[in-house]
This record gives structure tokens, sequence and C-alpha cells, in this order.
């Protein structure tokens, strides 16, 4: 078990891939942004990398632990100490009863993934334990973790001092850029050659009014087809909306003229245009990336899409353990 | 003694509360920041008088650790 000190900005329960399966009734994934560190976490203290671990985002928390356990923490640099000793990430470590596990602002990055060895004892809600928190559901009383809290643990049997093999560690942009994968469509021909090009040779900033719901951009006017200016009335009036549909996870949708990608707490539609399309293989970039950083989109195919996803959860395995 | 006070999240300044030369006690709002469609209060982690202010309303693309005010 542990307490909670300091609750930090948003850390919030998550397990992996979140509640699939569920979009067609409004719920989304949910899940951890970053899964590529999520699992390695999960994996250094001996947990299958499904199990549910601790999303930090941009600062983390403060946990005073009242009984020794394994912990890995994976992902951004939030400083982690214990009593105030600097502790290592991407290792599965001790920490003993009566110590406090203290994570401060991000200096990479911007999530953190804290994994315990026998995960977080808390129920299953539509099969996952996913903090959705705008329906209230999952996690911990379906919200971010609250100071003054127990949370209680499984049983922590594992080994420490394990590590995970230098070249699947991801590499956080060290430029404030990011290179963003995407896929066109479902929507792509309602932009004209000029708007396509456009997305795809701009630098987009990543506004602070980002959230686990949808990352907003800023960048350059995009310009439209035919079949986005005039169309019949129902589709409504601005050159981006259209008939409502359903989104995919991933997808930029285009509002007026501010691109949101949707990401895995977003919406599951609505009446906007989704020109491309990032894949899930992409998402650990996005959950990295701080507010006014660059994305730079790429485009690859869905087979490409594919090849990146299976590579993961390839390397998302014992194998790279040492 | 002089105490920083750093910025806790990467993001936007929404609103500078204070300037160089008030007076302002322990837990007083300093500044706020704007991050993930949030409000993040900076508080004044000791009660003194403020000799520097390095952040402006609606500032940008602020790095967490950047040192925003100083008190003595």
């Amino acid at each position: 078990m542990f307490e909670v000190i300091k609750k930090g900005l948003e850390t919030s329960l998550q397990d992996y891939p979140g509640r699939v399966g569920f979009l067609n009734q409004g719920f989304p994934p949910s899940g951890p942004m970053d899964s590529w560190s999520f699992r390695l976490a999960n994996l250094l203290v001996g947990n299958k990398v499904e199990e549910a671990a601790l999303e930090c985002q941009y600062t983390g928390p403060s946990l005073k632990f009242e009984s020794d356990h394994v912990i890995a923490i994976c992902g951004g640099d939030m400083q982690p100490k214990i009593d105030g000793t600097a502790v290592p990430l991407w290792e599965s470590i001790l920490i003993k009863k009566g110590q406090t596990l203290e994570l401060s602002f991000c200096l990479t990055g911007a999530r953190t993934y804290i994994a315990f060895s026998g995960s977080i004892q808390s129920e299953l809600w539509l099969g996952s334990k996913s903090t959705f928190h705008k329906a209230a559901v999952g996690g911990i009383d379906g919200r971010a973790i609250q100071e003054g809290q127990k949370i209680s643990l499984g049983n922590s049997n594992s080994k420490i001092g394990k590590k995970i093999k230098a070249d699947v560690i991801p590499e956080m942009s060290k430029n404030g850029v990011w290179e963003i994968e995407v896929v066109r469509g479902p929507n792509d021909d309602w932009l004209d050659n000029n708007g396509y090009q456009t997305f795809l040779d701009a630098k987009w900033k990543l506004q602070a009014r980002s959230d686990r719901t949808g990352f907003r951009l800023d960048g350059p006017l995009l310009s439209f087809n035919e079949k986005a200016t005039n169309k019949s009335p129902e589709h409504g009036y601005e050159p981006s909306n259209i008939i409502d549909q359903g989104y995919p996870i991933g997808g930029i949708n285009l509002a007026g003229q501010t691109p949101i990608i949707l990401v895995n707490d977003g919406p599951s539609m609505g009446g906007f245009i989704v020109p491309f399309t990032v894949p899930s293989a992409s998402f650990w970039k996005l959950g990295q990336a701080k507010p006014s950083e660059y994305f730079k989109f790429k485009e690859i195919s869905v087979e490409e899409a594919q090849d990146m996803r299976s590579y993961q959860t390839l390397i998302c395995s014992e194998e790279s353990i040492i | 003694m002089a105490t920083s006070v750093l910025t806790s999240v990467p993001g936007n300044i929404w609103k500078v509360l204070v300037s160089v030369g008030d007076t302002v006690s322990e837990g007083d709002v300093l500044f706020i920041m704007e991050v993930m469609k949030s409000e993040v209060n900076h508080n004044a982690p000791i009660s003194g008088t403020v000799t520097e202010v390095n952040i402006q309303n609606d500032q940008e693309g602020v790095n967490p650790g950047t040192i925003a005010i100083v008190i003595e």
C-alpha cells in the first residue's frame, strides 16, 4: 500500500490497451498515451504488459510506501527521488516501508509511468482498469489520484536491478520537433492538393490547451476541394464540416482551421473532417511532446503503420529485459 | 534570503498576480499557468517581498523549472 502525499498535475491509473471495443457506445479506449514506456515499466517489475500502472503527466506525484515494494519508472524524466536520493529510470528498484518516492517536473518528455510489482488493486469497468475521468469511470474512484488516498498493491515478488536494453528505450526529441507518422484519410479528399501538401510541409505547434482528449495544433491555413465548399446543407457551413461520422482513434480532426488530434480519451463521433490519422504506434510521441513543441507529419502507408506496431509489440517483451 | 519560485509544468503563463515590490504571504497565489485545459496555481513558498518577476501574462511555451519569481 502507498499513500498519496502529493498528487501531481493529473496522475491516473491506466492499463493496456485500455477499454477497447466500446467506442460505439461513446467510450474511448483511454489507456497510457506512451504505451511503449508503459509496457517496458510493467515488464521490469515482472508484470504482464497489460497490468495497470500510474500515468504521471508533466509533474509527478509523491507517494509514501507502507511496505517494501519493487517498482519501475519509465518514460519522461521527472527526476525521481526516494527520500531525496535520485533513482534511475528504466530499472526495477526497491522502495522500503516508510520511504517516499517523489517525482518533480519533466526534464525530458511529458509523461512518466510508475509500475508496481503485482500491479495496483482496482476494479475492472467494461473490462479495463483505465481511468476515463470525463465519465468518472475506471481507475481509482473514476478520477486522478487524490492527496491522502491510500492505494493497495498486489504482492511484490520481483527482482531489483533489471534493466532495459539501451536500443529499445524510446528516444525523446532533443530539439523540440517530433516527426509524427500519419496515414491518409478517411476524409483526405476534402483537402485540395495544395492543402494536403501544406499539411505535410508545415511545422505544427502543440497548444497548451491540449489534454488526453485532443491535441490542438497551430499552423498554416489549409485549402479545400470543391467537395468541401460546394456541398448539401446537412453537412454544415464551414468547409471542414461534414455530416456527423464516427472518428478513428488518432484521427486528425479539422475544426475550422485548427487540427485537433483525437487521442486516448477522445470523442467517438462528430461533424468535422478527418483528413489524416495518427497510427497507434506513433502515439507514444504524442504522449511525450510538451506544449509549444512542434510536430512534423510524415505520410506512411497502412502496411507501414502495422509494421511499426508489430515491431513495438515485439520489443515490449521479455527479450528486452537484461 | 532569496527564494526562487520555479514553473512546475510546461505551458503558458495565464495570469501574473504580483509585481516587484509587492509583499506576499506564504501560500498566496503568485501566478497561474495554463496547461492541459487546466489552471495550475503557483503559490508563495515563504512570506516576503517580490524582488524579481521574469514572466508576463499570456507568455507561451514556458519550460518547467524556469525561475519565474524571486521572493526575499
